[in-house]
């Protein structure tokens, strides 16, 4: 239960921060817990799920467009509500999965390098696409999106200033987080685990693989479209960088950083990765990017669990050694 | 009729440069199962050994000769340092080069500036036959690759270095066992692979505009080449590289580079993903 | 000639050779019998660095090689004959013997000459593909293969697997006369009672992981009970 532990502590310090931080790096450290829910979702696909994805950011960015096209209420100008647009964001990045993944994985479904190439190549799709859909934007992107409107019982409340929309953002965080590592630690977890080490004989015991994948691929969709859905009304706008090849890539550096076989260093990984380049980009200037390409390869290398990860196993596992 | 040539001119030339960026990255896939996302930076690199051997007064052909050293060179460096300890990790390499990549980018940018660079067409004349007129480099440039490609083919067909590579790919440890070092195999498997990117780079440098972001353009469409051509006989990267190569260029000219682009693609991940083997068949499940 | 002392040896942590020490001595067809599943093939594979020694000592002719990597292990003499033979299917007879050559390249290696007088069947198809092939005809090749690489020691698994009985006995008189001739040493995992009668001179038992005994040919000849003990047959 130390790993329960640890996460209640980077939660609370999270939660304290804004006290220390000013308002200004609230405002940033709201993005980055974003960035953080995506990496969470790559994390689950890929380290729990054994399913290397290099295009996240699709989902991301599709959670994104629908967001944004719901809630500026270019479908139905009278349905402009922000639970709706959430719902749809994580309910259209699912779906797309689903059916993305079924063609994928279904019968002698490919994996591995294939994998990778091919969902690389489908986010460089997308985002082509979108910088040429004129009537979501093209290249500029959707602009004015709304912030979130929250309404319990008649009143409402837009999550405009910094302080509650930081707030609310780390309670939907924490929640998701909460919620997967709860999943990853039911018998789903130990399928997870089954299928990423020994599918064939997981199949042979009577379960569905292809189910298996397509629910992971999926579930961890959605999270990155309500990441992405969230993101729009950050900055008040969505644009095909969300949906295309460099958040993807960047995404896969966090977790990779961080340690894609757990999910509180993936979400770290994305928050310190973030922090450390709005601070270290201004001190080494254009050498930072060549810091960061050499450290996510020594973490590949020598670290594959990842930079974080490695210590915090340790951390958490303590003295008696217990394997996980 | 003769409008068409220039057209089919163009289309082959551009087929042929992806078959040599294709054929170096088949060489490391196909022996090492090794995918290097940072091919397109060494290809990159040789067009900027071309660009810092022209601003020093260095004629062409050195730059022609240097490039495929320099990157051959830094081919080494990479096997050593880097591919050697996790080649048996299929998945990390491709994380290990794609960071391998971010940061040549930028060693290029710190060096050379993030803005384009041009290279002077070392022949300016074009070949008039009638009202048919076509620049006389990018026929040279063609009739380069062509012997190129030949060349590798006959490298990994007809000499002692093909017979062990080829062994190493369809058997590693019954190669070993023979005496082959397939260590070294592998490092100059690679070698190769890198020097020829570095060479490709240097040979198209006048003919598009040299800047740190050009190696993805080629990267992605290499691959996809070479996985829907099939990667077992090196004649697949031809046929791969001929299907993603030409309909991308004739739906560019015919249609909007936009369009040839999304349906490429979409076209080279359904033949991948129906035919895994790819058009040519004869590769192994890794 | 092939010391193997307290060597420890498997497949990730199921160890399948524990502590195991035997001796093979030089100029002698040794072969080494027993069920499935004893670790005869472990144990070649471990010879032949294929599978990593987790602990012990292999000694060939004075070296230790048991930290050496495969192709190394073969260019000091130790010639390997897998089970399946493993040949290159897409190259011809003469590619797959022009690749050992090139393997053992300086070494003390043969002529095709030399190999095509022992195996005339190999001159005939000098030129085929040796995928088109018979069982057999593969199995000569890649004991060919082996050999002209001037081992000093043959490292046989299982060569009568799957191939008939006349081409059996053609091998094993074959393989019997070349070790005479060059005094080369033939360590032979084998089940095929008739194939170790026709070349062996001494006999391994092996259970568990371990040699249980040993015994002259002539002995096995006289007396079946190991045999039974053994490999129940």
């Amino acid at each position: 239960m130390r790993s329960n532990l640890l996460a209640l502590l980077v939660f609370a310090a999270l939660a304290a921060a804004p006290i220390l931080i000013g308002g200004y790096w609230t405002g940033q450290l709201t993005t980055y817990l974003v960035y953080g829910l995506l990496a969470m979702s790559l994390s689950l696909v890929w380290g729990y799920g054994g399913i290397l994805c290099f295009g996240q950011a699709m989902f991301f960015g599709i959670g994104g467009y629908i967001m944004a096209v719901l809630t500026k209420g270019m479908i139905l100008p009278e349905l402009t509500s922000s639970y709706l647009g959430l719902i749809a964001a994580m309910a259209g990045s699912a779906l797309f999965a689903l059916a993305l993944g079924y063609f994928l994985f279904a019968g002698r479904g490919i994996s591995g390098a294939y994998l990778a190439i091919i969902t690389l190549a489908m986010a460089l799709v997308l985002e082509r696409l979108m910088n040429n859909w004129y009537a979501l934007g093209g290249y500029n992107g959707l602009l004015n999106v709304p912030p979130i409107k929250l309404t319990f019982f008649g009143a409402s409340f837009e999550l405009w200033d910094r302080m509650p929309t930081f707030y609310a953002v780390l309670a939907v965080v924490a929640l998701v987080y909460l919620l997967v590592s709860w999943l990853l630690n039911s018998t789903y977890g130990l399928k997870l685990t089954a299928n990423r080490t020994h599918p064939d004989r997981l199949a042979s015991l009577g379960y569905n693989v292809l189910i298996i994948r397509l629910s992971v691929f999926a579930l961890s969709a959605a999270i990155a479209g309500l990441a992405g859905a969230i993101f729009v009304t950050l900055d008040g706008f969505a644009s095909p960088t969300l949906i295309g090849f460099t958040l993807s890539t960047e995404a896969l550096i966090w977790v990779a950083i961080g340690g894609k076989e757990m999910l509180l260093a993936a979400f770290l990984g994305a928050i310190l990765t973030r922090t450390a380049e709005s601070w270290l980009s201004e001190i080494f200037g254009d050498y930072w990017i060549l810091i960061l390409g050499i450290a996510f390869m020594i973490s590949v290398v020598l670290l594959p669990k990842g930079l974080l990860a490695t210590p915090l196993e340790k951390l958490t596992q303590g003295k008696g050694r217990k394997s996980r | 009729m003769s409008e068409f040539i220039p057209i089919i001119l163009d289309v082959s030339s551009y087929i042929l440069i992806l078959v040599l960026v294709a054929l170096g990255l088949m060489i490391v896939f196909g022996m090492m199962g090794v995918i290097n996302m940072a091919h397109g930076e060494l290809f990159m690199i040789g067009a900027y050994v071309m660009v810092a051997a022209q601003s020093v007064g260095l004629p062409f052909l050195a730059g022609v000769i240097l490039a495929p050293i320099v990157v051959g060179f830094l081919g080494l460096l990479i096997e050593t340092a880097l591919i050697r300890h996790i080649y048996l990790r299929p998945l990390d390499t491709i994380l290990a080069t794609w960071g391998l990549s971010i940061a040549l980018k930028q060693l290029v940018v710190l060096t050379f500036g993030p803005e384009s660079h041009s290279v002077p067409l070392p022949i300016d004349g074009s070949l008039e036959l009638g009202t048919f007129s076509y620049p006389l480099y990018r026929l040279i440039l063609m009739a380069t690759s062509v012997l190129l490609i030949g060349g590798t083919f006959w490298l990994f067909t007809r000499t002692n270095f093909g017979l062990m590579a080829r062994a190493v790919i369809a058997r590693p440890d019954t190669a070993a066992t023979l005496g082959i070092d397939t260590r070294r195999m592998y490092r100059w498997s690679f070698v190769i692979g890198t020097a020829l990117a570095g060479l490709a780079g240097a040979l198209v440098a006048p003919i598009i505009s040299v800047d740190p972001q050009m190696g993805l353009g080629y990267l992605v469409p290499g691959f996809l080449s070479i996985l829907v051509g099939g990667a077992g006989p090196l004649a697949g990267v031809l046929v791969g590289g001929t299907v993603i190569g030409g309909v991308n260029n004739l739906l560019a000219i015919w249609i909007s580079p936009v369009a040839a682009m999304i349906t490429v693609y979409i076209i080279a991940i359904l033949i991948i993903r129906l035919k895994p083997e790819g058009l040519m068949g004869g590769r192994r499940a890794k | 000639m092939l010391e193997i002392h307290n060597l420890s040896s498997g497949y990730g942590d199921a160890m399948v050779l524990r502590d195991f020490s035997c001796q093979i001595d030089t100029g002698k067809v040794t072969a080494l019998m027993g069920r499935n599943g004893m670790g005869k093939t472990t144990l070649v594979k471990t010879i032949m660095g294929l599978i990593r020694a987790k602990s012990g000592r292999i000694m060939f002719d004075g070296t230790a090689i048991e930290k050496q990597p495969t192709h190394q292990i073969s260019r000091n003499g130790m010639g390997y004959v897998p089970q399946g033979r493993e040949i290159f299917a897409d190259f011809t007879v003469t590619e797959n013997l022009r690749l050992s050559l090139l393997g053992h390249e300086g070494g003390n290696v043969l002529t095709l000459q030399q190999i095509y007088d022992w195996f005339p069947i190999l001159k005939e198809r000098a030129e085929q593909r040796a995928g088109t092939f018979s069982g057999g005809q593969q199995q000569i090749l890649a004991i060919a293969r082996s050999l002209i690489g001037g081992p000093k020691m043959l490292l046989l698994d299982e060569p009568t697997e799957g191939i008939q009985p006349s081409i059996v006995h053609e091998i094993g008189v074959q393989l019997k006369r070349i070790a005479h001739e060059t005094g080369l040493s033939i360590l032979i995992v084998e089940q095929n009672v008739d194939m170790v009668r026709t070349l062996a001179d001494e006999v391994l038992f092996m259970e568990n992981g371990a040699i249980q005994e040993r015994c002259d040919i002539n002995a096995m000849r006289d007396d079946d009970s190991l045999l039974h003990r053994y490999l129940s047959v």
